[in-house]
């Protein structure tokens, strides 16, 4: 409580002036005097009473504001870390999502050639046997498998053997349409799928191919390694299973191969 | 009761290696535990021990790779730990390896040290 303002002085000065009176000997048998001592002291025990209580009340309300502060820089603080914690985490999953890409496609690439691997042409197979449906289109699948690919790797080591197929991959990708697919079947047979094309067009690429194979020359030690290709051609028929059209283009490279090789059998 | 623990690594947890005469924490591998919590209490009271009883100083060896999200927040929360004893006048200190082939896991390691103010390196190690 404000002591020093006007009502506070004229209360002082009042209060002076009735502490003379009552000590003054003059009023000593004066019937109010003792009333008034009484009454002065029972003043004096309220006011103390009174500043008391404002004195905790305002200690409380210092200290809930103080607490509010000490709360809302918590809050802030949490805010903070849990921002980070969400950053971080998003990071991770991030990489994790590319991981999971990257293996993805690991999984369906032939490392050596680059080309789709038989995983990957048997997703597509069945993806291209739907849309071929779909659209009542054709589909033509070719295996290609390279004559006495064998002596090549005795001859002249497995090196010579990998850049072969390395140099056949190159042909069939660039023998083929955008949207034709071309992939590794294993070892050193490839598969191809010729979407939305008749037999005869699909023989027309079988033979580019056929012959742009034997145009490849790898010059090795003075030595120059050509080869040649046989081919299986078929067109899926309607109620065939996936594995029916790639058995019938098996056997016509069978066929071929029986037939002395380097050629395109059609079944 | 030993002071010192070693934890081989698990299939989703990492190993995690406290040496009490050197100081020396050392944790690596893949984090992902179904309950981090718990997994990490152990760890989390032998540094509060360690801040508590010695006062050598506290050295965190760290080649983590991928951990969940509690993990990072187990992760976080010794870092504040350390921070506070940073703050204390401790010397505390964190070496973050990372393998090269994997630069994500710097950027990582840099999410996490800033708002740290003791010593924290990340360093690329094949």
């Amino acid at each position: 409580m404000d002591a020093a303002g006007p009502a506070g002085r004229d209360e002082h000065t009042f209060l002076r002036e009735l502490e003379a009176l009552l000590a003054d000997p003059a009023q000593q048998d004066n019937p109010l005097t003792p009333a008034l001592a009484r009454l002065l002291a029972l003043h004096r025990q309220q006011n103390e009473r009174i500043e008391r209580l404002v004195r905790i009340s305002d200690g409380y309300h210092g200290l809930s504001r103080q607490q509010t502060s000490g709360l809302a820089d918590k809050f802030e603080r949490q805010v903070r870390r849990l921002e980070k914690l969400a950053r971080i985490s998003d990071l991770y999953q991030s990489n994790l999502r590319d991981l999971t890409e990257a293996l993805r496609e690991a999984s369906l690439k032939d490392p050596l050639t680059e080309l789709g691997n038989r995983r990957f042409l048997m997703e597509r197979l069945k993806d291209e046997t739907g849309r071929a449906r779909r659209k009542g289109a054709p589909l033509c699948v070719t295996i290609l498998d390279v004559d006495h690919f064998k002596v090549i790797n005795d001859t002249h080591g497995h090196d010579a053997g990998d850049e072969a197929l390395r140099r056949i991959a190159d042909v069939l990708r660039n023998s083929v349409r955008q949207y034709d697919v071309v992939g590794r079947w294993g070892g050193e047979e490839f598969l191809l799928l010729l979407p939305e094309v008749g037999l005869d067009e699909a023989l027309q690429t079988a033979e580019r191919i056929r012959s742009a194979i034997g145009e490849i020359a790898i010059g090795l030690d003075g030595a120059t390694i050509r080869m040649t290709a046989s081919l299986g051609l078929t067109r899926q028929l309607d109620d065939d299973l996936p594995s029916d059209t790639i058995n019938r283009a098996d056997n016509a490279l069978l066929a071929a191969k029986r037939a002395g090789r380097n050629r395109v059998v059609v079944r | 009761m030993t002071k010192s623990f070693n934890l081989p690594a698990s299939q989703s947890t990492p190993a995690i290696a406290a040496d009490w005469d050197t100081g020396l924490l050392s944790i690596s591998g893949d984090s992902y535990p179904e309950n981090s919590f718990d997994f990490f209490t152990t760890t989390i009271e032998w540094i509060e021990r360690f801040l508590a009883e010695r006062d050598a100083p506290l050295r965190l060896e760290l080649r983590l790779v991928y951990m969940n999200t509690s993990s990072v927040k187990a992760m976080m929360d010794i870092f504040d730990m350390l921070e506070e004893a940073h703050g204390k006048g401790r010397s505390v200190s964190v070496d973050w390896l990372y393998d090269p082939r994997n630069e994500r896991v710097e950027m990582l390691a840099e999410e996490f040290r800033e708002d740290c103010s003791f010593p924290f390196n990340i360093l690329a190690q094949a």
